[in-house]
């Protein structure tokens, strides 16, 4: 095997994927989803905080690595608040939308 | 598309405040029925309204409310009556006791129908019987949450799985091919980590390096989303398979300058309007390969006809067509600036750094179902992989290769600057635009009139200067002309 000249590169991360952000938009609009839910429909609809906490769970799935932890772990929060706090105030439970 | 979600958001508001109002309407009712109840429990105890009660039914259905209390006592006995005849045809006396415990459970169920017909047995609110059951909704999103975290455990597994699969086949012609293997630039040092770089639950990476002829090789595992339930669902609509994509970044010296691809007829076409290169030097449609015994499946992209023939030698297509099932796309270009960006207009004033580099994007057979021993049917791959590295390295383009070759990128060139040509003179205009704004306001503010009466010539010679400077450009061009 021959010796290389120059010595192995490093590896440098690559500076910008080909926008990420365009290929793939799902954690994104999941996030966001799930935090709009979550926020506006705190103490009322329990479809809506139901459907955040599912959306913060599939962004959390589906996250990139440069996602950031923080912003994951408050839509999860959100989420979850939402559902005790509809099922603090109305504990009936959910009628199906049929 | 952001706004649509946040307009989705919206939406909820109204919805979710009258399905509250709706709620509170509900438990008003239940604590009336409830305060009745108490009262009637009194009255069914006293057995003389038994017999008055089917004459109250007539006469006292104006008053709402005390209809309301008979008509429970009215349910319960005439129920009692039912039973008592269905059973035993007596009177109700001792049976009445002992049913009046069973009847009172959905006394709250007959009192908010006041209809004529006494007997209707309207189900219990869900939240006054203690059984799980009604909350069947709550148990469904709980099981769906269940599943979801349990397909995300499993499918993050298997793709680690998959991936260390990989990596233990390939690790030894890895090694025998590169200094360093396995590396995520953290180290000081450039040692082999000999281990893949997880960037996230699907996407693995390899760094090699350290070979003659390439500065290096990434390889990037990209497994499908299986620890996402939403995604498996899809895929079950629309079967798509794991890709291994290979990049190899070569030196500038051992790459001569051309770009030629090769894939199904269906990526090339893609690879056609997204990437950079191949828009701007492979103006053609992809060409079959069937002229040098490739598969009808592999089509070819070429900037001219002498670099296909260099590069369809034997090997190389022995390999395209016993792998032309698991090869989706090869491109190798001097070009390379990956796919194209969609900048603002104004923006690209500068043409995109290019790369020599080799791209591999290959298939993984099972689409999607894969086991870890797929993985070994991709080393003859990698073989292919290091021969076309050797083989760029070599393949030099003749005097007239060469000539077609700098004609052409001179060509995209001039293209480049032309269509940016009238951008950059608006750019520069609305900067020169800015500055004077930017000058007067200046002097505007300026509290000072003196200051303001300096500065205001200074503006005037500054222009006038300008001026003269042009009428002497002028003055020179017009020389120059005669």
């Amino acid at each position: 095997r021959s010796v290389p000249g120059r010595g192995p590169r490093r590896y440098k991360a690559p500076p910008s994927e080909g926008s990420p952000a365009l290929e793939d938009p799902t954690p994104d609009y999941m996030n966001l989803l799930g935090m709009g839910r979550g926020a506006l429909a705190v103490p009322q609809l329990k479809w809506c905080a139901w459907i955040a906490v599912y959306c913060s769970f599939i962004s959390f799935a589906n996250s990139r690595s440069s996602e950031d932890t923080k912003q994951m772990m408050s839509s999860f929060m959100l989420s979850i608040s939402a559902v005790v706090m509809s099922y603090l105030q109305n504990p009936q439970p959910m009628s199906p939308p049929w | 598309m952001r706004s649509l979600c946040i307009l989705l958001a919206v939406l909820f508001i109204p919805w979710s405040f009258a399905s509250a109002k709706y709620d509170e309407f509900e438990d008003g009712d239940d604590i009336m029925e409830y305060d009745d109840n108490d009262f009637a429990e009194f009255e069914d105890v006293s057995e003389d309204a038994i017999t008055e009660s089917p004459q109250r039914i007539i006469t006292t259905e104006d008053d709402e409310e005390e209809a309301t209390v008979e008509l429970e006592g009215q349910d319960e006995n005439q129920e009692d009556f039912d039973d008592a005849d269905a059973q035993e045809g007596d009177t109700e006396s001792e049976p009445y006791d002992d049913e009046e415990f069973e009847g009172y459970e959905e006394k709250p169920d007959a009192s908010p129908s006041k209809s004529k017909d006494p007997i209707t047995i309207v189900n219990v609110p869900a939240h006054l019987q203690n059984s799980w059951e009604s909350y069947y909704m709550e148990i469904l999103m709980v099981t769906g949450l269940l599943a979801y975290i349990m397909n995300y455990i499993i499918g993050k597994n298997k793709n680690n799985r998959l991936a260390q699969a990989w990596f233990s086949t390939h690790r030894e012609l890895l090694e025998s091919n590169f200094a360093l293997v396995g590396d995520d630039g953290t180290n000081k040092e450039a040692t082999s980590t000999g281990k893949l770089n997880q960037e996230n639950e699907h996407i693995y990476n390899l760094w090699c390096s350290g070979r003659v002829c390439c500065e290096g090789m990434l390889i990037q595992l990209k497994f499908l989303k299986r620890q996402d339930l939403l995604n498996v669902l899809a895929r079950m609509m629309r079967p798509a398979c794991d890709q291994v994509q290979i990049k190899v970044t070569m030196n500038d010296e051992d790459m001569d300058t051309y770009v030629f691809a090769v894939g199904t007829r269906k990526a090339l076409v893609r690879l056609q309007k997204e990437m950079q290169d191949l828009s701007e030097f492979c103006s053609d449609k992809p060409k079959s390969g069937a002229k040098y015994g490739l598969p009808d499946s592999l089509a070819i992209l070429s900037e001219m006809g002498e670099v296909t023939e260099g590069m369809m030698d034997a090997k190389m297509v022995h390999f395209l067509t016993h792998y032309a099932d698991k090869i989706e796309s090869v491109q190798f270009s001097d070009q390379f600036s990956g796919p194209k960006l969609m900048q603002e207009d104004g923006q690209l004033t500068k043409l995109p750094e290019t790369k020599k580099t080799l791209l591999f994007t290959f298939n993984v057979p099972g689409s999607g179902n894969t086991s870890p021993k797929d993985m070994e049917s991709l080393l003859p791959l990698m073989s292919m992989v290091i021969y076309s590295i050797d083989k760029a390295k070599k393949f030099r383009l003749n005097r007239e290769g060469k000539q077609k070759a700098d004609k052409n990128r001179a060509r995209v060139e001039e293209n480049f600057l032309k269509l940016t040509h009238v951008q950059r003179q608006e750019a520069a205009q609305s900067r020169r635009e800015e500055k004077k704004r930017a000058e007067k306001e200046r002097i505007m503010n300026e509290e000072d009139p003196e200051k303001q009466r300096r500065l205001e010539e200074a503006a005037l010679r500054r222009e006038q200067k300008k001026m003269e400077k042009k009428q002497m450009k002028m003055k020179q061009i017009k020389v120059k002309a005669m």
